[in-house]
């Protein structure tokens, strides 16, 4: 840069447009955010990404998720790609400092944001969904996206949506020296793939299972089939149990909390209904103590009113 | 001295306008404006948490936002029950009418058009009108996803659909009420208005009304309607009428064929 002043001010004019300059690159830093992400083995082969517990917010960019990788031998499978485009990117690196088998199939479990819009960032010709998750994320992923600018801001920065092109089928899948089972359950969204990986027990059961963390409801077809689906999933030869949100656990704990939980908020609204409560009223109801280490139970309970109530509202009036 | 004088003078003078009215508790700055278009100009007003409106801090869905006012801590007689949002395009919900006073309860879901600050106001037998504020974030969170509306091939089949409930509160009677009804509020682009305007409760067999309602842009499609009211009732009638002429009656419990 060339500054024309006069000599005596010249100096200090070109000091104070260099610290605006340097004002500004220390802007552009602090906007070009980097998430800190960590691998943890949990299994020989295997490694999971956790995420905090949160809500989405501006500080956390959407890393509430837990995501994961596993090698085969013949190539890495990777689960969920996570809230943003630059998750997806430093997801990605992140995988290639840990192993040097190439990414072959990358898994999306459901068409939420949080797992799902990391997309971007992998090869289009490795991404794979369920049929159904795919027809849902075209439906909704616009809304999704306008949603996440407004929540986690600047970390979406280039995120669009990304539809993977082939589709995942339910059953046995075999690559290199792991057997994966993948399983098409419909508790959380309608439409949500768990994955397990029966050569080392390891359940990715994404958000099908939220462990002290609540649950979300905007897309469940019903809360006892969700349940119901828990039950199978306790059921399958697991040792390791990931969650989609909350920490990996390697019992049914994760599960149990699911079945309470489920059971309570079914049972509070259809208690509700019968005593003729609005819906403000259910909203401000108690939550037990036994549920105190699920973080965000009343905002979800919030949203779960908002979503489900009227159903069991319409279940207890009579026609005229 | 006489600076401060001068000063109390001024004060005094900008406060003229509206002398009694309280200091908005959520300082928005519709909250002379609301109260004026809604209660009447030199309403008698006091900020009354008694009042009992709840709303959730946030709108999960905007179109469907869920509001009571419960007036079992209100010391009062509640003979008119006033809400509104304020920075809705039409801000009134619903303005109530108790002749008796006895409505314990009145609750009804709203949209939302941005984050806003919500009123309550109550009308006691004395005249003052008590007021009660809350406040909806409407940015919403979390993966927000409205479900979806059951609109569509069997729109015209429901349309008008009434089921009715009655419930026992506490030695009081309460009802609830939910009606199929688009409430197109003549805001959206080529979709004229069209919705409920008035709702009628009575005692069963009674001319006497219980509560009268006029509901504004504000209400949501589909409403359904909680009212809860002093003593107890064996069988209430409720009536709605829309601005196209459509009429809606129910009878709440008694004996059903």
């Amino acid at each position: 840069m060339k500054c024309h002043i006069t000599p005596a001010h010249r100096s200090i004019w070109c000091m104070s447009a260099i610290f605006t300059l340097l004002l500004f690159a220390t802007a552009a830093a602090a906007g070009g955010k980097t998430y800190d992400l960590k691998a943890t083995p949990v299994a020989n082969g295997v490694w999971v990404v956790e995420g905090s517990t949160a809500n989405f917010s501006k500080t956390n960019g959407g890393n509430i998720v837990n995501t994961g990788f596993i090698e085969t031998g013949e190539g890495v499978v990777v689960i969920d790609t996570g809230p943003s485009k630059r998750y997806g990117q430093a997801f990605r690196e992140l995988i290639e400092r840990h192993t040097n088998e190439p990414i072959v199939k990358v898994l999306v479990t459901h068409h939420h944001p949080d797992h799902a819009f990391g997309s971007q960032a992998f090869d289009p010709n490795t991404l794979y969904m369920l049929d159904e998750s795919a027809r849902l994320l075209e439906r909704d992923g616009e809304a999704f996206s306008d949603n996440m600018y407004r929540m986690i801001g600047d970390w979406m920065r280039g995120t669009e949506v990304t539809v993977p092109q082939h589709r995942v089928q339910p059953g046995e899948f075999q690559l290199g020296k792991r057997t994966l089972r993948f399983i098409a359950m419909k508790g959380h969204t309608g439409a949500d793939l768990v994955v397990l990986d029966e050569t080392s027990g390891v359940l990715f059961a994404s958000d099908m299972v939220f462990f002290n963390r609540a649950l979300t409801t905007p897309q469940t077809p019903g809360l006892m089939e969700w349940r119901s689906e828990i039950q199978q999933l306790a059921e399958l030869p697991f040792s390791i149990v990931v969650p989609g949100h909350g920490p990996i656990v390697k019992d049914n704990s994760a599960f149990l909390q699911m079945t309470d939980y489920l059971t309570w908020l079914d049972e509070i609204m259809a208690s509700s209904a019968a005593r003729g409560l609005s819906a403000a009223e259910v909203i401000s109801t108690v939550i037990p103590d036994r549920f105190a280490e699920i973080e965000g139970a009343r905002y979800e309970l919030t949203r779960s009113v908002t979503h489900l109530y009227s159903d069991y509202e319409n279940r207890v009036l009579t026609g005229n | 001295m006489v600076r401060q004088f001068l000063l109390g003078a001024l004060l005094l003078l900008s406060g003229a306008a509206w002398a009694e009215l309280p200091a908005d508790p959520l300082d928005s700055p519709l909250w002379e404006y609301n109260i004026e278009r809604y209660l009447g100009q030199g309403a008698n007003v006091v900020v009354d948490d008694r009042v009992g409106l709840s709303v959730p801090g946030f709108a999960e869905d905007s179109t469907q936002v869920p509001l009571t006012v419960n007036l079992e801590g209100f010391p009062h007689r509640a003979t008119r029950v006033v809400t509104w949002v304020d920075m809705n395009p039409v801000p009134l919900l619903f303005d109530a009418e108790s002749q008796d006073g006895g409505v314990k309860l009145v609750s009804l879901n709203f949209r939302v058009q941005q984050a806003s600050s919500v009123r309550a106001a109550v009308l006691d037998e004395q005249g003052v009108w008590h007021i009660d504020s809350g406040f909806v974030d409407a940015a919403g969170g979390g993966c927000t996803a409205p479900r979806e509306i059951i609109s569509g091939s069997d729109w015209e089949n429901e349309f008008g659909t009434l089921k009715t409930g009655l419930f026992s509160e506490d030695g009081n009677t309460r009802i609830k009420a939910s009606l199929l009804h688009p409430m197109d509020s003549g805001m959206v682009g080529n979709v004229p208005a069209f919705f409920v305007g008035n709702v009628e409760v009575r005692e069963e067999g009674s001319d006497a009304v219980l509560l009268a309602m006029t509901l504004a842009e504000s209400a949501s499609e589909n409403p359904m309607f909680v009212f809860e009211f002093e003593g107890k009732s064996k069988a209430l009638a409720i009536s709605m009428e829309d601005n196209n002429g459509y009429r809606f009656e129910g009878a709440i419990g008694g004996e059903k064929p």
